[in-house]
């Protein structure tokens, strides 16, 4: 369970206070520039963010921790942008993540190949650079490799169906869907109305300047028909 | 012996320009030195024949001075690290068989110290692939035809060739064609276990015609060593260096001629972590139609100097180059990169590119890049990109939102790659 009370970064938004709930799945919407990403980032702890209020998961007080300190308790964010590392392969940095010991290395490889296949990428993509000479598509997908490959107890997806073809945003829904279990969350940032329904997700947050608004799948019907402002 | 050689009074000399006596230097060393050189006992005798022409070259070097901080090559380089280092008589040449014996039982290795050259036993007799010409064992004649390849200039080859004048010459004949392509031939550079001493070592390497070699150069210094390598590229002739220089207490100062004949290729893959001074200059002169490429990546270890100097020059056409060196500095650290393109009127279709990428992993890092491009054609293709950059946030970033610990040495290590 995540929890934020009065959750604030400096010149973005204030005075969030919501609870994400262990085995549900939720969906974040907003005008742009409102924060979404910025949301995901500040519960990850983005040094440059100026945070204030109190962010608590599974009952771990979130505040004075680092960001790889959240990482290893089981938080996941998944880029909207993902930042290239050029010399450094996909499944090394997969490696280095999950400290896989040489023993685990073939069974780790192998699942992450069968995943990468699975997805459409490239043949030997476990050797390519990270996010690095790849389309948009490729790098989400890349995103969600990582997730599947990591022990992850809360995903914060920014906007994962961005740079996706048809198949690509069939394969995340599917993917996000097997994923998804009752000792998990899943958070996803998305105006994507298809992925929206894919997804079926337990509540949908709208965020504000000045706080959230939470309803259930209907809100963003609301959103789709009426806009941000009329909701 | 070489107590003062670095001492203030000879780098702050100045250098005449029109009176250099170079000239003299030259022939004293080239000829003088090796009269008399005729058998094989003289190993025995190594100190006593060296011992006098060392202390005249010490006088000619003091009367010339040393390199001049301020010449292009040191300009940031902290060549005053060299005033402070003391040295103190080397140990007699006879206990270095004993010292590096251990090469006899490797297979293509070779040790050089101090003008010393000890190989393992199979490079000894009549190996059709390599001929070793020892200048104390003899093959004087012979050597002489080599030493007009040593070019006197106003770098520290002057003084390593004063302090080494018995020059080792490794010839890889043309009917050796790949033999150390596919088993490299290993080259230590070494110093003996006498703590302080100077070490120098003046060597040529000729790769002849339509030979293609690899040397794996080892080199580790324990106290003070200078080297004055030369190598020669025949006309068709392939040569690969991978060298690597670690820290091993001692300083350092390497410098590297590659005369590149036409249709020769030249690769050079350097690592190194730096020392309390290290220098590494190589100086690659073109004929025609060579290609040339120079990759470093070097790891400059806390507190560590490191400064290469990268000087190609190109008189005549279709050359290629690509110089790319990156350099990561950590703390307290000082390193310095000039590249220098010399490219000639008549070396039309000239195709460079010199990158120097440098990484400081602190505050208390200094870190200089210096790309000099002399063009004097039209006709070329040539670029530049040299960069001084900090650990990129988001990099660290990323890594840390995937828990990773180790995130320095991960960004490093990509970067090196």
């Amino acid at each position: 369970m995540l929890k934020l009370e009065n959750f604030s970064i400096t010149d973005i938004f204030s005075n969030v206070d919501i609870t994400f709930e262990q085995g549900k799945t939720y969906v974040v919407m907003g005008a742009n520039g409102v924060g979404k990403s910025t949301l995901l980032h500040g519960i990850m702890g983005r040094p440059d963010l100026d945070i204030s209020g109190a962010v608590e998961f599974n009952g771990t007080d979130l505040t004075e921790l680092e960001t790889d300190e959240r990482a290893k308790l089981g938080i996941f964010v998944g880029f909207q942008t993902p930042t290239s590392i050029p010399g450094l392969s996909n499944f090394q940095f997969i490696k280095q993540a999950n400290k896989i010991k040489a023993v685990d290395l073939k069974e780790n490889l192998d699942k992450f190949r069968d995943i990468s296949t699975q997805l459409g990428l490239p043949a030997e993509w476990d050797k390519r650079n990270l996010n690095t000479d790849a389309s948009g598509g490729e790098k989400k997908k890349n995103e969600l490799i990582q997730l599947l490959m990591l022990d992850s107890k809360l995903a914060m997806l920014d906007e994962p169906d961005s740079g996706l073809d048809v198949d690509g945003i069939k394969s995340l829904t599917e993917k996000l869907s097997n994923w998804k279990n009752e000792n998990n969350t899943l958070i996803v940032v998305t105006h994507y109305e298809k992925l929206i329904d894919g997804l079926n997700p337990d509540a949908v947050v709208l965020l504000k300047k000045d706080g959230v608004q939470i309803g259930d799948k209907s809100l963003a019907d609301k959103i789709f028909s009426s806009g941000f402002e009329n909701v | 012996m070489y107590k003062d050689l670095f001492a203030e009074v000879f780098l702050a000399k100045p250098i005449p320009t029109d009176n250099y006596k170079l000239d003299e230097l030259f022939n004293f060393t080239t000829e003088d030195l090796l009269d008399g050189i005729e058998s094989s006992n003289v190993v025995m005798s190594y100190n006593k024949v060296f011992e006098k022409p060392y202390f005249t070259n010490l006088k000619y070097l003091k009367n010339i001075g040393l390199p001049n901080p301020k010449d292009e090559q040191f300009n940031f380089a902290n060549l005053h690290k060299l005033y402070n280092i003391e040295h103190t008589p080397r140990i007699h040449r006879n206990a270095m068989h004993e010292e590096f014996s251990w090469v006899a039982e490797k297979n293509n290795e070779l040790v050089l110290v101090d003008g010393t050259i000890l190989a393992s036993n199979n490079l000894h007799g009549s190996n059709p692939s390599l001929r070793i010409l020892d200048t104390v064992i003899g093959n004087t004649s012979k050597q002489k035809e080599y030493v007009k390849y040593i070019k006197q200039t106003t770098n520290f080859t002057n003084a390593t060739y004063a302090f080494s004048p018995f020059v080792n010459v490794m010839i890889f004949p043309t009917g050796s064609k790949e033999a150390y392509h596919k088993n490299p031939l290993v080259v230590n550079y070494l110093n003996n276990s006498s703590i302080g001493s100077l070490n120098a070592n003046t060597t040529i390497f000729d790769i002849q015609h339509n030979v293609s070699a690899k040397l794996k150069e080892k080199v580790r210094t324990t106290a003070g060593q200078m080297n004055y390598s030369i190598y020669i590229l025949r006309e068709g002739s392939k040569l690969e260096i991978d060298r690597t220089t670690k820290d091993a207490g001692g300083w350092s100062l390497f410098d590297s001629v590659f005369i590149c004949h036409p249709n020769s290729e030249l690769k050079i893959k350097s690592t190194n972590t730096g020392s309390q001074y290290t220098q590494e200059n190589l100086y690659i002169h073109s004929s025609s139609s060579n290609k040339v490429e120079v990759i470093g990546r070097n790891n400059i270890h806390k507190g560590n100097d490191y400064h290469q100097f990268i000087h190609q020059i190109s008189n005549d056409v279709d050359n290629y180059s690509n110089i790319d060196v990156k350099n990561v500095g950590n703390e307290y650290a000082n390193t310095s990169f000039i590249g220098r393109y010399d490219v000639g009127a008549l070396s039309t279709n000239f195709d460079g590119v010199m990158n120097n990428q440098n990484l400081m992993l602190s505050k208390n890092t200094k870190m200089h890049t210096r790309p000099i491009l002399d063009i004097k054609t039209k006709e070329i293709q040539c670029q530049h990109g040299c960069t001084v950059s900090n650990i990129d946030e988001k990099q660290k970033y990323y890594l840390q939102s995937r828990g990773v610990d180790n995130i320095n040495e991960i960004l490093v290590e990509s970067f090196l790659c």
